[in-house]
């Protein structure tokens, strides 16, 4: 089986050949063809050349267009600063506040250069693995795009004290991803990966949960024309599972480290695809022994469910991890394999 | 029936209704002196709010700290403003000390936060922003005598570069003297990082940073009493 077919047997809960394995390998990419960090966040043929060294490096089921989320920031305004160890950040926001943030004017799809870098790394890896390997294209949701823009506290301020501006800045944020979204799938990618984090009660209280975030969230996953996995985006997502079942297009879920792979099936039952549980940052701090056998006690637990992939979760894999320690994963979905259909 | 005024603003604080707090602070300080506000509202409000928190208590979510902080500055900022207009002494200072992101982050909320929490209690703090290289931590603890630094980081990437301040203190002979506080979610997530990394301590939140920043305060103090050397 290749890897798009082992998607599709996962998707439709049949049987495959082995588990999937994700890798949230946007970074390591860098290290193996030895590109500076700068060129590999600016230049799509540089990216791609990372993900096609990954894929041949450690034969993970999925490529994923630049997990480099500061771009959409900057592309409504925000001023990026490149780093030698991780993805750009935003260093200076847009506008100050909510408010400020609804004169800005909508960034185009279609001609932005940082929105047409991380299209067209989709592109590049759609023509060349087409068929074969499925290209996911990573995005946040509106609800997560102002904290870009103009910074959590500010988003915070408008989230708890402003509802009404917070709830107008959604309506007009929530148009540009959906037309980004469309483009990245219209562009090869198979599916998108997106967060949520502030429809997270982890993060706002419950009000704001009920009626922005998930609201808000649901709308956003309608404009969606394609399978969607949410990510965790840095937070617990188990305990909160339930807010963010039942959307549309939503296909699977990828879960914090070290969360119980067992009780998210129970919570969201046959059906869903569950991502995870191994942080992806602490794998610079692990011996390859160490990953192993928590590669496979995640296995142990989950490998014969048939929607379950092994999945590096929260921030890109750090520059500095032992080539060994991913090893570790692709070793383990291979060890465990399935018995053929 | 005598109105339990901590109780009210913790509620409005776990509401996340600042406006709501703004109220029971008005409430409380009819027929009371506002200078009498922290210890006397503020402080045990906050320290029942940073034990529910602690706890994971259900219903504290992150926003619900950041308004605590915000709710802390409110007060602050008013007594501020009374203070001056009575000529009376503002609030107790200890301190300096110094905060701020690392090199290479970006994430200013956690440090605001315990920005807010420190003044609460009474810290004199010297807030250095974002992104922040360690020999400007090492020049302004010098400069300012400041006797512990708080260095706030993320991710595990940027956690990196509190190696970096700790190898800049121990290089201008300012081991003990200094004090490199630590925190930010990395270190919830591993803690070991604190010592590998060469701090001298982090607090499980950010209302726990006063205590920690008095321990290490005391630490510097009882290895070296005389004053941090001030630059010309």
């Amino acid at each position: 089986m290749n890897s798009l077919e082992r998607l599709m047997a996962a998707l439709q809960n049949q049987p495959a050949d082995r588990p999937l394995l994700f890798l949230n390998a946007g970074l390591y990419g860098a290290k193996l063809t030895g590109a500076s960090l700068k060129v590999h966040y600016r230049d799509p043929v540089v990216y791609a050349e990372g993900q096609v060294a990954i894929l041949e490096t450690f034969s993970p089921d999925f490529l994923i267009s630049p997990f480099a989320l500061a771009g959409l920031g900057e592309a409504f305004g925000s001023r990026v600063a490149s780093s030698l160890r991780q993805p750009p950040n935003v260093a200076a926001f847009a506008a100050e506040s909510a408010e400020a943030a609804l004169r800005l004017p909508l960034p185009d799809v279609d001609s932005h250069p940082g929105i047409l870098y991380l299209r067209e790394s989709i592109r590049l890896l759609a023509g060349r693995y087409a068929g074969r390997v499925p290209v996911i294209g990573l995005l946040v949701s509106p609800l997560d795009l102002p904290p870009l823009i103009i910074g959590l506290e500010a988003w915070l301020d408008a989230l708890l004290f402003q509802p009404e501006i917070a709830r107008a800045l959604l309506d007009r944020l929530t148009p540009f991803f959906g037309a980004l979204g469309k483009a990245m799938l219209s562009d090869g990618a198979t599916g998108l990966a997106l967060t949520a984090n502030l429809a997270n009660r982890f993060i706002v209280p419950e009000r704001v949960v009920e009626t922005l975030g998930r609201p808000a969230l649901k709308e956003a996953l309608a404009e969606i024309p394609g399978p969607v996995i949410l990510h965790h985006g840095g937070c617990p997502l188990l305990p909160h599972l339930g807010d963010f079942m039942g959307h549309p297009n939503v296909v699977g879920y990828v879960l914090d480290a070290g969360e119980d792979l067992g009780e998210a099936r129970r919570v969201l039952g046959a059906g869903p695809l569950l991502l995870g549980n191994l942080g992806g940052p602490d794998l610079a701090g692990l011996r390859p022994d160490e990953v192993r056998v928590l590669s496979d006690q995640a296995l142990a637990q989950r490998g014969a469910d048939q929607q379950f992939a092994l999945a590096t979760c929260c921030a890109d894999i750090p520059l500095d991890t032992p080539p060994d320690c991913i090893d570790m994963l692709t070793d383990a979905v291979c060890r465990t394999g399935r018995a053929p259909a | 029936m005598d109105r339990n005024f901590c109780q009210e603003l913790l509620g409005a604080i776990e509401r996340a209704d600042r406006a709501g707090a703004a109220s029971v602070v008005d409430d409380w300080a009819v027929g009371r002196a506002f200078t009498q506000v922290v210890p006397e509202l503020l402080s045990p409000t906050l320290e029942s709010f940073g034990t529910l928190w602690s706890q994971g208590h259900n219903g504290v979510s992150l926003a619900t700290g950041y308004v605590a902080a915000k709710v802390a500055e409110d007060v602050l900022s008013r007594l501020l403003r009374e203070s001056s207009q009575d000529g009376g002494p503002i609030l107790p200072a200890k301190g300096p000390v110094l905060l701020g992101n690392v090199e290479d982050d970006f994430h200013p909320l956690g440090r605001n936060m315990v920005a807010a929490f420190l003044r609460a209690a009474g810290w004199d703090v010297r807030d250095l922003g974002v992104d922040v290289p360690p020999t400007q931590f090492v020049d302004q603890a010098e400069a300012t005598g400041a006797r512990v630094i708080g260095a706030s980081a993320m991710m595990h990437t940027t956690a990196k570069n509190v190696a970096r301040i700790r190898e800049e203190i121990d290089r201008r002979g300012l081991t003990g003297k200094v004090q490199l506080a630590v925190g930010g979610a990395v270190f919830k997530l591993r803690p070991e990082l604190v010592a590998e990394l060469g701090g001298d301590g982090t607090a499980a939140s950010a209302l726990d940073a006063s205590a920690l920043f008095e321990r290490l305060w005391q630490r510097s103090l009882n290895l070296d009493p005389t004053p941090l050397r001030a630059l010309p």
